[in-house]
């Protein structure tokens, strides 16, 4: 399986970046960390004749908190946003997705904004991103825009992305103090699995440390796209923390849950798996929004 | 299209070589650089054949451009022995606890153990079989090269750490 021909182009800025991406909009592709696209390509499920590489790109890799505001460069890898402090303690839910994601030789090279704009149900960086209700930042030929993650993915692969924009970051508000996150993945084996049902939860609490303040439950392969619970922090929030809270939110997640019967597992099987995982990711997050 | 000439720092040698964009790390170290020891299993990131340390950590080198690879500090199999009779330690291990049948996968699984050990010097069993996660073997059933993995951190270890 050798590469399909392709132009390489590695533009040294965002502006050269956007620039070239708009000179060949629609047969080129953003070449992030590649372990998709080069996959995809080897497959001959794609065969764009430019890629643009974003590793001349600077300031890509980096994340910050600003003003009560965190954000995250999309072409930070897998390994690095799970070993990241930073990350841990402002994006938690993204920490624990990044890894678990592939294995050790993926999450060097797989970065977020990738796993991101491929857009698979089951992305195990965009599930958490969702429960962290990130927005992505798109910068094209017009200017930047900012996209809630939820209005972001369309399908399966499939984003409100123009062929011509670029991922610049993506964004979230700071967390609250008393805010802690859960990520439950479930695959029929323990490496480089895609789930067959994965959950994240943000829980936030009142001074109090019991009463839950705010909650945010997204759910991966139950839908064609990463998908949020409501039904599951509408029960949440405004209640004391605790097990029969939890379960009873795992109910609404199974009833939010859209899945269906693929080779993976049947829709019935993770209907029920949402609701579990749902209220052992409420559980995780709880321990840790106490911890703080 | 025109091949761009890249460089590639190489168990810290330095090769200027012109690639065509298309193609792998893999590829150009295999048969550019006739470093051999780097294998291609599947070809797309699943089997851990062609693993690689980039900037000390582990990558397919058969999902990574060798145009990605431009100026980066790559370490493969070749690297690691000092001289013909001065194996590295893991290399040791495998050979000590037969750790290897075929062979095929070997390279990989030391680049990988060697990551590994790098940012976890004192693995548990679990830690080093979540380290191979991204490694085949057909051959052994990985018993044994997690005891020698296991083994040589124990060797590597510094003093008072080790067995």
């Amino acid at each position: 399986m050798l590469l399909p021909r392709f132009e390489y182009h590695q533009p040294a800025s965002l502006d050269e970046a956007v620039e070239v991406l708009g000179q060949y909009a629609g047969e080129a592709a953003v070449l992030a960390g590649g372990t998709d696209l080069l996959v995809n390509m080897k497959h001959q499920a794609m065969a764009p004749s430019h890629l643009v590489s974003l590793a001349g790109v600077e300031g890509l890799d980096q994340a910050s908190a600003d003003g009560g505001r965190v954000t995250v460069g999309p072409l930070m890898s897998a390994a690095v946003l799970a070993q990241s402090e930073f990350i841990a303690a402002n994006a938690g839910a993204l920490a624990l997705g990044a890894a678990v994601l592939g294995s050790p030789q993926v999450r060097t090279r797989a970065t977020v904004g990738g796993n991101v704009c491929n857009a698979r149900p089951a992305a195990d960086m965009s599930v958490p991103l969702l429960a962290l209700g990130a927005r992505a930042v798109l910068t094209g030929p017009d200017g930047q825009r900012q996209v809630d993650l939820e209005e972001f993915f369309v399908g399966p692969g499939q984003t409100v992305r123009a062929p011509g924009e670029l991922l610049s970051a993506l964004e979230m508000d700071a967390p609250a103090p008393g805010t802690g996150w859960g990520y439950q993945k479930l695959g029929l084996r323990k490496a480089l699995e895609i789930s067959l049902v994965n959950v994240a939860a943000a829980l936030s609490l009142e001074d109090d440390g019991k009463t839950i303040k705010a909650a945010r439950v997204a759910l991966g392969a139950v839908a064609p796209t990463p998908i949020l619970a409501p039904g599951a922090a509408e029960v949440l929030v405004g209640q004391a923390a605790g097990g029969d809270v939890f379960k009873a939110a795992g109910q609404k997640a199974a009833a939010d849950a859209k899945p269906i019967d693929d080779h993976r597992g049947s829709a019935w099987y993770r209907r029920e798996m949402v609701a579990v995982l749902t209220a052992r990711a409420l559980n995780q997050a709880w321990a840790r929004a106490q911890g703080q | 299209m025109a091949k761009e000439i890249i460089e590639l720092i190489v168990n810290g040698d330095r090769y200027e070589v012109a690639v065509e964009p298309w193609r792998t790390l893999a590829e150009v170290l295999r048969e550019d650089l006739n470093l051999t020891g780097t294998k291609i299993g599947c070809n797309q990131g699943d089997c851990g054949a062609c693993t690689v340390l980039m900037e000390g950590r582990s990558v397919s080198s058969c999902l990574t451009l060798a145009a990605e690879a431009h100026q980066r500090e790559i370490v493969t199999i070749e690297g690691l022995a000092q001289g013909p009779e001065d194996l590295h330690p893991l290399q040791e291990a495998f050979v000590e606890h037969g750790a290897v049948q075929c062979g095929y996968c070997t390279p990989g699984m030391i680049l990988s153990a060697k990551h590994l050990l790098d940012h976890n010097p004192t693995p548990s069993e679990q830690e080093i079989r979540q380290g191979l996660s991204g490694n085949l073997c057909r051959c052994t059933g990985y018993s044994k090269i997690v005891e020698a993995i296991g083994a040589a951190a124990a060797k590597m270890a510094p003093a008072g750490e080790g067995e």
